[in-house]
């Protein structure tokens, strides 16, 4: 290619260029007028399509760049993922513009982006950021190994029966492949071949075996075969002898858990290959062996040669006993399994029972009685297996405070009680990353470097308390440090100074260290390596209230501070009260319910009633929910208490107690606030589970500054 | 004889590079704006390779392999695609359709050659 051609080539991509924008910007306007026309969509996802590949030709990685992400955006419109809306369009118009001026720049013969054209691109993308379903930037150019030594490589090619009807062949990518390399010795595999008379002259029968000497990478040589590695086996290892320097490099590689990974970044295999594997790991899997191991796959296709995959085992067995590995199975005491078994046992004979006596006859409501007896029993039985001690995850934390505590020069020792404590296999799981928020936070900021331990007459060994204990139908766990405890006074300061609290305002001491879970509030001025990023605690209070838990701090000047998270025992079910509202059902979890009270007929205008003297503010949940129909004559008030606060829901009738199985709302109702779940009623209705935390933090705030 | 190569794109320019690249590697090269006027293109002549967009009007890329695999003198053409990395269902079609290459936009002339020169010499 000469560099007149490539000129005039050139000139004729900035016409096209220019037109293309033309189109783009016309399409753009026109889909705000009528934002439903699938045809416009197309037309105006393949200019900024046309665009990017064109640039891509010319090397302008600053053009394909940005088009690539406007290409993105539009093609989750033509998916119908994303609608098309005012603001979308106004993001898209400065987009058009700015393609523009980068064409025009490189019609003055600039092929880069100017300064402040990245300034102004950087901008741009970031407003079409919320539009991006999914965030797929450039795809990463992949670094390659570098393999400069010569390597022998034993081919193994057996072209699919189309390859030849598909329009591959297989001679051309020998061919190609004589380009990369030398072909030493190609042996033809025949063994496919038919009798003549069965013989169709427009199917591939051949193989062939091909000892290749080449210096490119393994992925590289795989990448010959890329089309027609669909159909045909292909099977790319390293000649005899050979596999002795793989092993070596793999001895040398840092620890890894995976086999896979290792394999992979000692170059023997390629990740395609890995993925074929762990395919053919699955298929058996499914077809009822037990899981096979990836290595006897790897060795079995004739992937790799068996010392190398020895190699990598012996390295991940290492890998493993270096590191305590969390289980994936949970142990279930025998006698509770057994005991799970005999009710079931006892509710089959039950059931028949119910089914021998008519409705009518006397013994069927007992009959009935027992039934739902046993079920209940069932469900304490089935939950109780899923419980799992505390202790597994208490004990990771050992590490974390050995390496934080080399990180920040500190000496801590980390006590751990109470590891016996049951709780839920889920809520074991997501509690880890709070608790880890909090040890971490305590060591940091909690206890004194040694220094002024010393100076306090403190041990210079700083303590911390992980403990764990049943209390009440709902499991706690308590974070202790023996540190410096929190400053009443800075944390005020803070918060008046970032206007969370008005200047003057009386508060108790509680108030004030509950101010240290509001958002964006974090006294550490300077940002440490390890917390203080400003996520602080407010996420951890998020986090464990998700579990639908409480976290409470407790702190004595000097002297430490603990944090006290409260959770219930699983998540699964809880004790509801459901109450009804015109012809909906609502659930609100009963631990919250303190009372149930007429509400009075004065009230009726108002927003709050007296309660034994004090004032109770109310939410209507008829009003917040828009339930169409007038109130009943009476109406009760369910008296909830949450952190402290107290607060009414007015409902229209009171319907008891149920056993409330919660199941997860889809995501279409992630943002719905007040809601945290719904049921499923007895006759089938669906009823919501009320989210009390936000419903009376949004709700009655507001309320009470009217009081 | 030296190969011909029929290269399908809306874009005046890609046709333009692809066609400086592919010629000074020594293929013969036609080309078209889009799938109908590629099936134009064919007739009458001997094509030996296509190479052609998936996105473009009057005639998409899918549609177009679908008819050249009809044809009974290109029954054995190869067929290159060019996809983007977002188009992975696109890929899965002209996969189904028959052409079973393909080149992911945007790319450099030098791989468009690897790619063609893997199918046939010119």
């Amino acid at each position: 290619m000469t560099d007149d051609d490539l000129a005039d080539a050139l000139d004729t991509f900035i016409t096209e260029a220019r037109e293309l924008l033309q189109d783009f910007e016309e399409g753009l306007l026109g889909l705000e007028d009528e934002p439903s026309a699938q045809d416009s969509v197309n037309a105006l996802f393949r200019t900024m399509h046309t665009l990017k590949g064109s640039a891509g030709l010319f090397g302008l990685h600053h053009l394909v760049a940005f088009t690539h992400v406007v290409e993105t955006v539009l093609d989750s419109v033509r998916e119908g993922e994303l609608a098309v809306s005012a603001e979308l369009v106004s993001a898209l118009l400065p987009c058009g513009d700015h393609v523009s001026s980068m064409v025009e720049g490189v019609a003055a013969g600039r092929l880069d982006a100017t300064t402040s054209e990245t300034v102004d691109g950087d901008r741009l993308l970031a407003a079409l950021q919320p539009f991006l379903t999914l965030s797929s930037p450039l795809a990463p150019v992949l670094a390659e190994p570098e393999v400069d030594t010569l390597r022998t490589w034993r081919l193994t090619l057996r072209f699919g029966p189309d390859s030849l009807r598909n329009g591959m062949d297989p001679l051309s990518f020998l061919r190609y492949l004589a380009t990369m390399g030398v072909l030493e010795r190609v042996t033809t595999l025949t063994d496919a071949l038919p009798d003549a008379e069965q013989m169709d002259p427009e199917t591939c029968y051949l193989g062939f075996v091909i000892d290749f000497v080449s210096g490119a990478a393994k992925a590289d040589i795989e990448d010959v075969f890329d089309f027609v590695r669909e159909d045909s086996q292909i099977s790319i290892v390293p000649a005899d002898g050979q596999a002795d320097d793989y092993v070596k490099v793999i001895e040398g590689l840092p620890d890894q858990d995976r086999l896979g990974d290792l394999l992979v970044r000692s170059g023997a295999v390629t990740d395609l290959e890995i993925a074929r594997a762990l395919q053919i790991q699955q298929e058996r899997n499914r077809t009822g062996d037990s899981l096979p191991p990836l290595g006897e796959i790897l060795i079995e296709t004739q992937t790799v040669p068996k010392p190398v995959v020895d190699a990598a085992l012996g390295k991940q067995r290492k890998t493993a006993d270096s590191r305590s590995q969390e289980t994936q199975t949970i142990r279930v005491y025998a006698n509770r399994l057994d005991k799970l078994i005999d009710l079931v046992g006892e509710l089959v004979i039950a059931q028949s029972s119910v089914g021998i006596h008519r409705p009518d006859e006397e013994g069927y409501d007992e009959a009935q009685g027992e039934v739902m007896r046993l079920v209940e029993e069932v469900r304490h039985s089935a939950l109780s297996l899923r419980m799992v001690p505390i202790g597994t995850t208490l004990r990771r934390f050992e590490r974390v405070v050995r390496d934080v505590c080399v990180d920040l020069d500190k000496d801590v020792d980390l006590v751990i009680t109470g590891g016996e404590a049951e709780m839920d296999k889920a809520l074991v799981e997501r509690i880890g990353d709070p608790l880890l928020h909090l040890v971490r936070n305590a060591l940091d900021h909690g206890v004194e470097p040694r220094a002024d331990r010393e100076r306090q007459g403190k041990p210079i060994r700083g303590k911390l308390r992980l403990n764990a204990f049943h209390d009440a139908g709902s499991i706690v766990i308590e974070v202790a440090d023996d540190g410096r405890g929190l400053n009443r006074d800075r944390i005020l300061g803070k918060a008046v100074e970032r206007g969370m609290v008005q200047p003057g305002t009386v508060m108790s001491d509680h108030e004030v260290y509950d101010l240290i879970f509001e958002p964006g509030f974090s006294t550490v001025e300077t940002v440490s390596n390890l917390s203080g990023r400003g996520v602080g605690m407010d996420v951890v209070r998020r986090n464990i209230a998700e579990l639908r838990g409480t976290i409470e701090v407790l702190t004595t000047a000097g002297a430490g501070t603990t944090f006290r998270i409260r959770l219930p025992l699983t998540l699964a079910i809880i004790d509801g009260f459901l109450v009804g509202v015109g012809p909906s059902a609502f659930i609100v979890p009963l631990d919250r319910v303190t009372e149930c009270v007429e509400l009075p007929p004065n009230a009726a205008e108002r927003d709050c009633m007296y309660l034994r003297g004090e004032v109770l503010p109310f939410i209507r949940l008829r009003t917040i929910f828009d339930i169409a129909g007038t109130p009943p004559r009476r109406q009760n008030v369910v008296v909830i208490e949450q952190s402290g606060q107290r607060a009414g829901l007015v409902v229209d009738t009171l319907l008891g107690q149920f056993q409330t199985v919660i199941k997860p709302l889809g995501v279409l109702f992630s943002e719905a606030r007040c809601i945290s779940g719904s049921t499923i009623l007895g006759n089938g209705e669906v009823a919501l589970i009320l989210d009390v935390g936000p419903l009376v933090a949004e709700n009655v705030s507001r309320e009470q500054v009217l009081v | 004889m030296s190969k011909t190569i029929l290269i399908v794109d809306d874009s005046a320019s890609v046709r333009q590079v692809v066609s400086i690249a592919l010629r000074g590697a020594g293929y013969e090269v036609v080309t078209a704006a889009d799938g109908q006027d590629a099936l134009k293109q064919l007739d009458g002549k001997r094509i030996h390779l296509i190479i052609s967009d998936v996105n473009m009007p009057n005639m998409d890329g899918i549609t177009l392999v679908g008819e050249v695999k009809k044809l009974p003198s290109y029954k054995f053409t190869p067929i290159i695609m060019l996809t983007t990395e977002s188009q992975e269902d696109k890929k899965r079609q002209a996969q189904a359709a028959g052409a079973k290459a393909w080149v992911t936009k945007p790319f450099q002339p030098a791989q468009m050659l690897a790619a063609v020169s893997k199918l046939i010499m010119p």
